[in-house]
């Protein structure tokens, strides 16, 4: 199975980058970790890493295209074999037009007008299938990243949280108002929990757990989205879940959302209270998802400590998880 | 100790330095039996007579030639030119002469000479008899600059000054020369390019030259009113800067403003917050305040004179918008 080279999101407010450099060509090896290509966006310019090791191939953006935020411009495949296939399926001629296609204007002009391009494209389809349709009906809502751009803060400022190893954007994340000065430091050690809500339809879900039966368990099963969301947005290469059952007695979960295998660290603690009048529960301890019954829905709440998960991490994140919820099939694209 | 204005401070420097070395004598318009317009002068012609205390024509290039002339051939002139304004007209023989004999000679001449000028503006003298020009001849290499902020400093730096084999420009606020000090009856000497910190203070620093000094002195006190602990520091000397003192400072309050009576662009503000910009930069918590006289000319109307220099209640708002993390200049 490729893996897609997405265009990242940078900013607050960014809709779609310029691929500045591709640092890597086609068919050459790539390393998880090895930088790929630079974006430009309207703060900054950054490189972009490869999430996965194997091949590149298909590249379909050019330098200087402006291609929209999560539009896949490359894949990386397993074997060197299977890279001369994409490099047909897609060749880098044509990207100019699909970047343009995005865009909504001129959709037919483009395909009519770039003559060689009817041909490959509907080779590219089945290669990169499963995002493109399913993007189509069940496009993400794009969450804003938190923001990068430069932090104001104070040269003594600045070498303190150097020195302590505090994240500015962190601790701006975390609504300390810039500038920040050395005494706002202090402010990243402290504060108590936050506590975030959301609510989720339940059909889908209910539908899934009354079709599995005996089997269902729902509480693997939300382990699973909470998992599945934390990695997509985290990029975390393994997720510990710890369930807190309400008899005392707890389990961790490693990687859940793909078949429970590996080890793991719990990254997130889970209460199921479906079963109970309760409606939440803020532990002492974060972060934490509890899950209960909210009418035909779920009510979930994220308790988090800011220091470690700041709002604009834990708002996506608990929004993804309700989306998992909302419409499962989510956690496999 | 007794209390003496900074007019008798200045007075008594001289004349124990002419009483110690016959080779000090004194030059410029009115200051023999006149004694200056500002009297300070007086009863120094009838110690040393009219050899030694010369009366000269309104002709600053000529006298001031005159003096490095006799600087260089081993006299130690002391060269009184009125006004800091008429410094323009002395400018070559000053910064083209003076400041560079010694380099040029090769080290063969020595240009011990004091100018002996004022500064200050508020005295409803006008453009042209109300400047601060100590950052004019602050940049020409050779010179030293004294500011003398009290009858104390003006006669310990005037003594060194006296003393010192280069041209030493030493500049006394026109508005000081009635204020008292403790002055010692004994002799002392107040070396060049020590600072002095007149108040310790953990929350921001604040540099004032020469009547600057009282102005943080009395934006200090307001500060304090509002738990804010401001330190107090008087370069005294501006060439050669105890930078270390400044820099020292500011490595334990993290703010500094610094303020002068010169005009702001360009001035000595612009070059002291500079070094503390670039020499403590990692210590800084806010950005340095320069509180300069405003880039006008010294306008005559009183109320509008007022307006261009700072005053401790905008010193002390400018110290406390920086150490309650204000945003100042952002942007």
């Amino acid at each position: 199975m490729p893996f897609e080279v997405k265009v990242p999101q940078l900013g607050m407010n960014q809709d779609s980058a310029v691929i500045v450099t591709w640092v890597k060509t086609a068919g050459d090896a790539v390393a998880e970790g090895d930088v790929l290509f630079e974006v430009e966006t309207d703060k900054a310019t950054m490189e972009v890493e490869a999430q996965a090791a194997g091949y590149l191939a298909g590249i379909r953006a050019r330098e200087g295209d402006d291609v929209p935020v999560g539009d896949v411009i490359a894949l990386i495949v397993e074997s060197a074999d299977e890279v001369g296939a994409r490099a047909e399926a897609a060749p880098v001629v044509e990207a100019p037009d699909q970047v343009r296609g995005a865009a909504g204007e001129a959709d037919a002009e483009a395909e009519t007008k770039a003559s060689p391009a009817p041909e490959p494209e509907p080779a590219t389809e089945p290669a990169a299938a499963p995002a493109p349709a399913s993007a189509s009906i069940l496009a993400p809502r794009p969450l804003p990243a938190p923001m990068t751009g430069k932090v104001l803060a104070s040269p003594k400022a600045r070498r303190l949280a150097a020195e302590r190893g505090i994240d500015l954007a962190a601790l701006r994340a975390q609504g300390v108002a810039e500038p920040i000065h050395a005494a706002d430091l202090s402010k990243a050690s402290t504060g108590g929990q936050s506590t975030l809500t959301a609510t989720a339809d339940g059909t889908a879900l209910d539908a899934l757990l009354a079709k599995a039966g005996d089997h269902a368990n729902r509480a693997h099963l939300l382990a699973a989205f909470a998992a599945g969301a934390w990695r997509a947005l985290f990029g975390a290469e393994d997720v510990g879940i710890a369930i807190r059952h309400l008899d005392g007695s707890s389990e961790t979960l490693s990687n859940p959302d793909r078949g429970g295998t590996g080890e793991a660290a719990p990254a997130l603690q889970l209460i199921d209270l479906c079963n109970t009048r309760l409606s939440g529960y803020a532990p002492a301890t974060g972060p934490a998802l509890t899950v209960a019954r909210a009418g035909d829905g779920y009510a979930l709440s994220l308790t988090v400590s800011e220091a470690t998960l700041p709002m604009p991490h834990a708002v996506a994140l608990l929004d993804d998880i309700a989306a998992r919820i909302d419409d499962p099939i989510r956690q496999f694209l | 100790m007794r209390e003496i204005t900074l007019s008798q401070a200045v007075n008594e420097a001289i004349a124990e330095e002419m009483r110690r070395d016959e080779t000090v004598f004194v030059i410029g318009e009115d200051v023999a039996e006149a004694g200056t317009p500002f009297k300070i002068l007086s009863g120094l012609v009838e110690e040393f007579g009219t050899e030694r205390i010369i009366d000269t024509p309104i002709a600053e290039p000529g006298f001031m030639g005159m003096a490095v002339g006799a600087a260089m051939t081993g006299a130690r002139p002391i060269v009184d030119l009125m006004f800091g304004d008429f410094l323009y007209l002395v400018m070559d023989q000053l910064c083209n002469q003076a400041a560079k004999t010694h380099y040029m000679s090769g080290g063969k001449l020595n240009v011990p000479l004091v100018l002996r000028t004022n500064l200050g503006a508020t005295r409803r003298s006008a453009a042209q008899h109300s400047q601060s020009l100590h950052a004019l001849v602050a940049h020409i290499p050779g010179l030293k600059v004294a500011l003398p902020s009290s009858a104390f400093e003006a006669k310990g730096l005037l003594k060194t000054a006296i003393r010192d084999n280069n041209p030493v420009v030493i500049f006394e606020d026109k508005l000081m020369y009635q204020d008292k000090a403790l002055v010692p009856e004994e002799e002392y000497l107040i070396p060049f390019g020590e600072a002095n910190i007149l108040r310790e203070g953990s929350d921001v620093t604040l540099i004032g030259t020469s009547s600057m000094r009282q102005v943080c002195e009395k934006a200090a006190e307001l500060l304090a009113g509002d738990g804010i602990s401001a330190e107090v520091i008087d370069p005294r000397t501006i060439v050669p800067l105890d930078e270390a003192t400044i820099l020292n400072s500011v490595r334990k309050t993290s703010r500094a403003v610094v303020v002068d009576e010169g005009h702001q662009s360009y001035g000595v503000t612009a070059e002291i917050a500079a070094r503390i910009s670039e020499k403590a930069f990692y210590r800084l918590d806010a950005p340095v305040i320069r509180m300069g006289a405003m880039d006008v000319p010294v306008p005559f109307s009183p109320a509008l004179e007022d307006l261009t220099v700072p005053t401790p209640e905008a010193v002390a708002e400018n110290a406390r918008k920086i150490v309650t993390g204000a945003l100042v200049h952002a942007l």
